[in-house]
């Protein structure tokens, strides 16, 4: 007990040397194509050529524009920080290399080597799939396995899904998330590249993950991946993105659509760990649309970034749909996780629920803000919310922000939060025991976020418990 | 009178242009405040499911307020309800035109101040200039303008450090009939170690929604010096045909408990907003809420706590019924700041909605700026158990009945936390409105 202890002690005070070790680092790219900083139809007119994209994609990015031109920016949420943001000093479409590659070895070393300090080569072989790498705008590398190719999977980058199948595309795009939702959505339309695209065909079941991920390696970069999946009837699959960023000084915007539509009995698990440098924006639009009898599931943990502004959406559509949203976010320095969940039930006999554990530590400020709506139709729906939040430090900042809406009469809504520092008796319990209040500590919050880390398959459970320690190091004196 | 969201006050009447300078400075300003703050944003989640414009008048009709007949029905059980000594005293205020006390003289041998604020202004000047717009000022919100500039007159209660008055005070407050605005106000300043318990009753109002609706903006602000009890009771039991926007805001210092109860029965839409701020170590606040809607109601209901002090603690049960088409929005923030250690809270919301077509939203938000806290709530919203309902009816009990007796063991909880001399007082007008569900 006493070596092990000692062992992740050494092993504590050796991820000291923080994030920017780990993942912090970037290459000296010389990119295939980088264009101007700066937002204009120009820039939109230019990322559309370039893609050799058809019409109706060109004028409904050009359309988006107006849109994310028209609309003010929120009045809610962290406006100080939201306000900050500078869309006049970003990079908005960067093509690291001409061509995607199905291969390792055909990708350039220096690319190469980031996504093996990431451990994505290795993941690949050992449990996913597929794999999609996306650097910058462009997806570098994608790859999926034959004998689900042969069962008719299809799973691509955004960009090659529209050329490969564009009358799926042009039939689901914008269809869960309008370009008018919100403004960054709209400027996610207007410019978006990369991302990824998955048809599951009906009665099949994808056993294995499928894996996204999205690497920031410029400064003042803006990564707007649209992301757009489609499991037909009675069809699974479970899908897995992360994220990295290197440390710069200034910041780097992240915004993303993610649209999922699950048919009929269908089944889909969602599930994202954030981990951007803390010199990033991450404002993201996530909705799924779950017909009858079907589910959808978001696992959805926050450990990065400057200010993340996202709220994964169920919209429950067809009877007997169910949604859960299990959803962790750690805040620490000068971090701000407004993360939150949404349902909306809009069928008989729909249910959800959702989960949701925040740790703020130092002048972190964690944020739910979550809806529910039960429309008047949806009777015998059932809700359960559950938010937890622990504070660590005198500074801390927990917010709630639940909204529920019921036009329905028979349902059952339920809705509990609790916000707590660590409890003095457990931590008195555990140094009593030997351990030291630093440890005591870090397997009290462990223990605080295990209903999420159960939920992830192991490799990235790991990965989690060792972030949540890099976060939890040097937590007293 | 009409409605107009772009109504601006021009110049404030000579005739409320009364009293010390300082007070006509402050009228001004909220005039002032009130003409250039504009609407409320509906996205804020205090207006989101309220339109602001509703609560907008163009005050120009000059017709004398009239009140109607059920106020002196009102006023004759309270006033046999004092000479028989269950409460300490009864206060009517007509829209701040006519304001009589009754019963109150054994008080003022105790010391205690009741009058209308106009006289405190020029017998008691000191210590209403010491308190008048502090916890509920022009900038506080552009409705709490509104009423900082057009208050007429209003009540006045000050029980000196020390002394405890048992019984409690019934406040009647009554609403113009068609067409009339009113814009009540009352300032209570209980002593170190004083306690008071106050009913203030909210009633009257137009009977005819086509001869045109009363409209009442209300201030209250209440505050607990150290030690001291104070227990408020909020009574709205105006007609169907009011609109009514009423903010009551408390400071309460060291020691001192705070219990509010507001009973939210009346009025077409009524939206009200109670807060209390726990300002010393040691401070205490209770809110205890029951809410009936029926016909097509619409209430809209906020509460805050405000921890500005460590060691202070509070609590909110706020329990909503609805039947018919009404709809009910209930908003509550717990606020713990950043110097506040060693704070606890909790708040509760429960809504029963007895058939289709009602509508329920509950937000009960948390800020909480430090770690040494313990806070947390809950909500819920459901329909009647229906195997309770069958339950009952099989042993020959009407579903009327029924429903009735559901829903009073709903509130029951609530009403049980209330203390016991209260609770009787407190039980008479829930059944009166039970009744009606």
């Amino acid at each position: 007990m006493a070596g092990s202890l000692e062992r992740q002690n050494k092993d504590l005070s050796s991820l000291n040397q923080d994030y920017a070790v780990k993942y912090g680092f970037h290459d000296p790219v010389d990119y295939f194509h980088k264009g101007a900083k700066g937002i204009n139809h120009e820039v939109v007119e230019m990322i559309s050529r370039m893609k050799k994209e058809p019409k109706w994609m060109t004028e409904k990015r050009h359309e988006a524009l107006d849109i994310f031109y028209s609309k003010p920016t929120p009045t809610w949420g962290d406006t100080k920080i939201l306000s900050e943001i500078d869309f006049d000093n970003i990079y908005y479409f960067m093509k690291p290399i001409e061509q995607q590659q199905s291969s390792w070895d055909d990708v350039p070393e220096y690319i190469k080597k980031t996504f093996d300090r990431l451990g994505i080569p290795e993941a690949e072989k050992s449990f996913l799939g597929g794999v999609s790498a996306q650097y910058e705008s462009e997806v570098v590398y994608h790859s999926m396995r034959e004998d689900l190719k042969k069962l008719g999977i299809i799973f691509l980058d955004m960009d090659s899904g529209l050329r490969e199948h564009e009358e799926l595309v042009h039939q689901y795009f914008g269809t869960v998330i309008p370009s008018t939702d919100n403004k960054y959505a709209a400027l996610n339309t207007a410019v978006w590249s990369g991302g990824s695209f998955i048809y599951v065909p009906p009665g099949i079941e994808v056993k294995v993950p499928l894996q996204a991920y999205f690497r920031i390696n410029a400064e003042n970069m803006g990564q707007f991946e649209r992301t757009l999946i489609i499991a037909d009837k009675e069809s699974r699959v479970h899908y897995i993105e992360g994220c990295t960023a290197p440390v710069y000084s200034t910041d780097s915007l992240h915004s993303a659509v993610v649209e999922v539509r699950a048919e009929e009995s269908s089944y889909i698990r969602y599930t994202t760990i954030q981990n951007w440098s803390r010199n990033i924006y991450n404002l993201v639009t996530k909705r799924a649309s779950v017909y009858k009898n079907a589910t959808v599931e978001w696992v959805d943990g926050n450990l990065g970034s400057r200010l993340t502004m996202k709220y994964p959406c169920i919209q429950l559509l067809g009877e007997g749909a169910r949604g859960e949203i299990l959803s962790v976010a750690f805040a620490g320095v000068d971090q701000h996780q407004d993360a939150g969940a949404k349902v909306i039930h809009a069928a008989p006999r729909t249910s959800s629920r959702i989960t949701s554990k925040s740790v703020s530590k130092d002048n972190g400020r964690a944020s739910y803000r979550g809806l529910v709506k039960i429309h008047k139709n949806a009777e015998g729906s059932k809700v359960s919310v559950e938010c937890d939040a622990l504070l660590i430090g005198s500074d801390a900042r927990s917010d709630t922000y639940p909204t529920m809406e019921i036009d329905s009469e028979k349902v059952r809504v339920e809705h509990e939060a609790r916000v707590s520092k660590v409890a003095e008796e457990q931590l008195f319990y555990l140094t009593s025991r030997g351990l030291s209040e630093d440890e005591a500590r870090l397997l009290i919050v462990n223990g605080f976020m295990e209903p999420f880390t159960k939920e992830l398959p192991l490799e990235y459970a790991v990965e989690l418990n060792r972030l949540i320690e890099l976060e939890m190091e040097g937590s007293i004196g | 009178m009409l409605q107009n969201s772009e109504y601006t006050i021009p110049d404030i009447s000579p005739e409320l242009m009364r009293g010390p300078q300082w007070l006509r400075d402050l009228r001004n300003k909220a005039r002032e405040d009130f003409n250039q703050a504009p609407l409320p944003r509906r996205g804020l989640h205090l207006w989101r499911y309220t339109d602001p414009g509703k609560f907008m008048y163009e005050l120009n009709d000059a017709s004398d307020t009239t009140y109607g007949d059920n106020y002196d029905v009102v006023e004759k059980i309270e006033r046999h309800h004092v000479d028989e000594g269950s409460l300490a005293g009864l206060v009517t205020d007509l829209g701040g035109r006519e304001i009589k006390r009754y019963g109150t003289e054994a008080l003022a041998e105790k010391g205690v101040i009741i009058m209308p604020l106009s006289e405190a202004i020029e017998k008691q000047h000191d210590l209403v200039e010491k308190y008048l717009y502090q916890a509920i000022s022009s900038q506080t919100g552009k409705f709490e303008a509104m009423n900082g500039a057009l208050w007429n007159d209003g009540i006045f209660v000050y029980v000196p450090n020390g002394q405890v008055i048992e019984q409690p005070l019934h406040l009647l407050r009554e609403a113009g009939m068609e067409n009339s605005a009113t814009f009540p106000r009352l300032l209570v300043v209980v002593g170190k170690n004083a306690g008071l318990t106050l009913v203030d009753e909210y009633g009257g109002g137009s009977m005819d929604e086509d001869k045109g609706i009363s409209f009442v903006n209300g201030a209250v602000e209440i505050f607990g010096l150290a030690e001291s009890k104070v227990r408020y009771v909020s009574l709205q039991r105006q007609t169907s045909a009011t609109n009514s926007y009423l903010t009551h805001r408390a400071q309460i210092e060291q020691g001192a408990s705070m219990l509010t109860i507001p009973l939210v029965f009346g009025g077409s839409l009524c939206k009200q907003n109670f807060g209390v701020r726990l300002n010393g170590a040691g401070a205490h606040s209770d809110i205890y809420g029951l809410l009936f809607g029926s016909m097509r109601q619409h209430f809209d209901n906020h509460t805050l706590h405000h921890h500005a002090h460590g060691s202070t603690s509070s609590n909110i049960d706020f329990k909503v019924v609805l039947k018919d088409r009404a709809q009910s929005a209930y908003t509550g923030l717990i606020r713990i700041e950043n110097g506040a250690r060693n704070c606890e809270a909790y708040q509760e919301n429960r809504n029963l909605l007895l058939n289709p077509g009602t509508k329920a939203q509950t937000i009960p938000e948390l800020e909480i700026l430090n770690e040494d806290v313990s806070c947390s709530h809950g909500a819920t919203l459901g329909s009647i158990d229906q195997e309770s309902l069958f339950y009952l009816q099989a042993r020959g009990i009407a579903k009327n009945e029924a429903v009735r007796m559901i829903v009073s063991g709903f509130v029951t909880t609530t009403l049980n936390r209330v203390p016991a001399d209260l609770r009787e007082r407190i039980g008479t007008f829930v059944a009166q409105r039970l009744e009606g569900i």
